[in-house]
């Protein structure tokens, strides 16, 4: 134990310190925060013109709203108007437009059966339709103008308006007792930290034997303690990677997003200590699974070079665990979901889910954490057997036949 | 005390590396395991240190199994090994850590060695930036800091320049007067002849010739007599109808089959009044005996 917790602490320190880390982590973290600005990036970016409200000039020289379209000001739409009872022609609005007076005019005129609003704007690139949020707004001034004049009772005017309020029911006796975005979010970032993380554990330990110090090191402690230590210290060191950009990612939504946004979306308050809990769980074991995978093809290679094509069955096997959660997460209760449950390489994405959904059973989750241990196990002593095995098998690749040898041979 | 080597075999796809080699180290020294290229030298070091398995025969260290738990050994591999890109200090305490020693006690050997070794100013610089020679010196480092008492040393000279090969054989020599068991690997005899009290000689993985250095020396009789002289004596070698094995400037070996032959040389030489700066009657060199057992 005391050499395992030797190995991971140099694996790992020797991980955090390396330029790469450092830099890939800089960088991703960059972008972190430069993506939740890029909404106030563009607003400073239009906020050169001053106010970033587009001001329209609003004609209504036959006097249709009766002077009532000053209310459309109150309607805090994001927009500046000027309104104009005048007989302005479309030259006046393009010559307006031009002089930069106004970025767009509605004429609003009267014939027999409709009211007829013409829309100008400089280019009619990027602007299919006239806005709904003033089509609207104008349509309802000239309604309340027109109720105006029926002198209705106020009891008739508000059953004219009603207030609608609405409520959500479900007739499954089950409620869902999550954040159904945060759950997703964090089968996103156990993808990432397996996908772009855990694969470090078998990229060090090919590192080592090209490095030949493969002989002094298992000459100082046992193979199962280099491989248990080095995942231990490479996936301690990727979660801290993920940790710190999860972190970063949480502050730079609270700070540069709208207030209330972040809460819209993770609502923290609906996830139960259980879930919290269980998620947390299945979190470490999966990751934990992926990272042992790693270490065992990282055994059966020995050339930097060689460490993609011996990974890229393990990236294809977390890439089907975790579309298999996903798609079956549209029908919690299917067979395949609670397949895709249990079975350990899709359990981890898919458990915590159908825990939040309140579709899975208690029989269900042990079952499924025990398949996991059982698998981490198991993992865990093919990759001691394999690297105790393939560590002097320098310049070549192992293939799958090589593999089962080593497993079968007694003497080995 | 010592270690004791029966049987030992092993076989890789079929072909025999090692077969069936026994031998005996029951005193401190170097014990000399000599080979040619592939003669089996590290297959068997590899199966002394458990880092591959036997396919049978036993090893034992007092009786019991070679692993760390029942002797402290270090060892410098012949495939050099090193992590390129991290600082010396970092990673030889890691691997002393990693044998069992507390921090102060590694902290104190580290820096014994790396002065000692003359690699004290590179040890906060990562081992990549170290010349070929210097990493070696810190590889052996590794090999000893644990003060272990039996060393296995595979071909610890190679690569080394004349000057660190002398630093490293009076570290040797140390190692000796702190009486540790050393198996030192090479097929460069000279290099190792100097310390060696016990060897043993493989080719094809067999055993050609095993015991005390001093002793099979011994059971060799002369075969050369080197004489260094001041004029040509080549008719007076030809009159006794010897060989001329080499004469640089008048530096002659000659080869003797019986050692009489060398001393009517000598009273030859002595008639004919020549000045002669040296005359060495030689018995074979480790060298000779291991050309001579390989059959090269």
């Amino acid at each position: 134990m005391k050499d395992l917790m030797i190995v991971a602490r140099y694996t790992f320190k020797d991980m955090v310190k390396r330029k790469s880390f450092i830099i890939s982590t800089l960088i991703i973290l960059i972008i972190i925060v430069i993506g939740f600005n890029i909404p106030n990036i563009m607003e400073k970016l239009n906020g050169n013109n001053e106010n970033t409200n587009d001001k329209i000039l609003l004609v209504d020289n036959q006097n249709i709203f009766e002077g009532t379209l000053q209310r459309i000001n109150e309607l805090h739409l994001p927009y500046e108007f000027e309104i104009s009872n005048d007989n302005i022609s479309f030259e006046d609005v393009k010559q307006k437009i031009e002089n930069e007076e106004i970025n767009s005019s509605i004429i609003i005129t009267k014939t027999e059966n409709e009211i007829h609003l013409e829309y100008i704007v400089e280019s009619l690139v990027m602007v299919e339709e006239v806005p709904q949020d003033l089509v609207s707004a104008i349509n309802n001034i000239y309604s309340s103008l027109q109720i105006t004049k029926l002198n209705l009772t106020q009891e008739e005017l508000s059953s004219l308006t009603p207030n609608f309020s609405f409520e959500l029911k479900q007739t499954e006796e089950k409620e869902v007792s999550g954040n159904v975005f945060a759950i997703m979010l964090l089968s996103l970032v156990l993808f990432y930290a397996i996908y772009f993380c855990a694969y470090q554990v078998s990229s060090s330990i090919t590192t080592e034997k090209t490095s030949k110090i493969m002989e002094t090191l298992v000459t100082s402690t046992s193979p199962r303690t280099i491989v248990l230590g080095k995942t231990l210290g490479i996936g301690v060191g990727g979660l801290l990677q993920v940790a710190i950009m999860v972190a970063v990612a949480l502050v730079s939504a609270k700070t540069f997003l709208p207030e209330g946004t972040l809460e819209a979306i993770i609502d923290v308050s609906k996830i139960t200590p259980t879930l919290a809990i269980i998620t947390t769980i299945y979190f470490l074991l999966g990751y934990t699974v992926y990272a042992l995978l790693y270490a065992l093809t990282g055994s059966t290679v020995s050339k930097p070079e060689d460490i993609n094509s011996a990974n890229g069955p393990i990236a294809i096997i977390a890439v089907i665990g975790f579309y298999l959660a996903y798609f079956t997460m549209m029908n919690p209760t299917s067979n395949l979901n609670v397949f895709a449950s249990i079975f350990p390489i899709s359990s981890p994405f898919c458990m915590p889910f159908r825990v939040m959904m309140g579709v899975a059973t208690i029989q269900e989750i042990i079952i499924s954490i025990l398949i996991l241990l059982i698998t981490i196990l198991l993992v865990a002593k093919i990759s001691i057997k394999i690297y105790s095995s393939a560590i002097l098998n320098y310049g070549t690749k192992l293939n799958i036949k090589d593999i089962l040898n080593i497993y079968q041979d007694k003497n080995n | 005390m010592g270690l004791k080597v029966t049987n030992v075999q092993k076989s890789f796809t079929g072909k025999k590396a090692v077969d069936s080699i026994s031998f005996e180290i029951n005193n401190p020294g170097v014990f000399g395991l000599l080979g040619t290229n592939g003669a089996g030298k590290t297959t068997t070091i590899r199966m002394i240190l458990g880092i591959i398995k036997k396919d049978a025969g036993e090893i034992k260290w007092n009786g019991k199994e070679v692993i760390r738990k029942h002797v402290n050994f270090g060892y410098l591999p012949e495939e050099r090994g090193i992590y390129p890109k991290t600082k010396i200090y970092d990673q030889l305490m890691y691997f002393a850590e990693l044998k069992g020693m507390d921090k102060e006690k590694a902290n104190n050997s580290l820096k014994y060695w790396a002065k000692r070794l003359e690699v004290e100013e590179y040890i906060n610089v990562p081992a990549e930036k170290l010349s070929k020679g210097n990493q070696q010196k810190i590889q052996f480092i590794t090999a000893i800091i644990n003060d272990p008492e039996l060393i296995v040393l595979d071909e610890p000279f190679s690569g080394l320049d004349p000057v660190n090969t002398e630093l490293l054989k009076s570290v040797i020599l140390e190692l000796i007067d702190k009486g540790k068991y050393i198996i030192m690997s090479s097929h460069q005899m000279s290099s190792i002849e100097e310390f060696c009290t016990d060897v043993l000689i493989l080719n094809k993985g067999k055993t050609v010739l095993k015991g005390n250095l001093k002793e099979i020396k011994q059971s060799y009789k002369a075969n050369k007599v080197e004489i260094s002289s001041t004029v040509n004596i080549d008719s007076i070698i030809s009159s006794l109808n010897l060989r001329v094995i080499s004469n640089k400037d008048n530096d002659y070996t000659i080869q003797i089959q019986e050692e009489i032959e060398a001393t009517n040389l000598l009273e030859k030489l002595v008639q004919e009044n020549i000045k002669i700066n040296k005359f060495e009657i030689k018995k074979p060199t480790l060298n000779d005996i291991f050309i001579e057992k390989v059959g090269k």
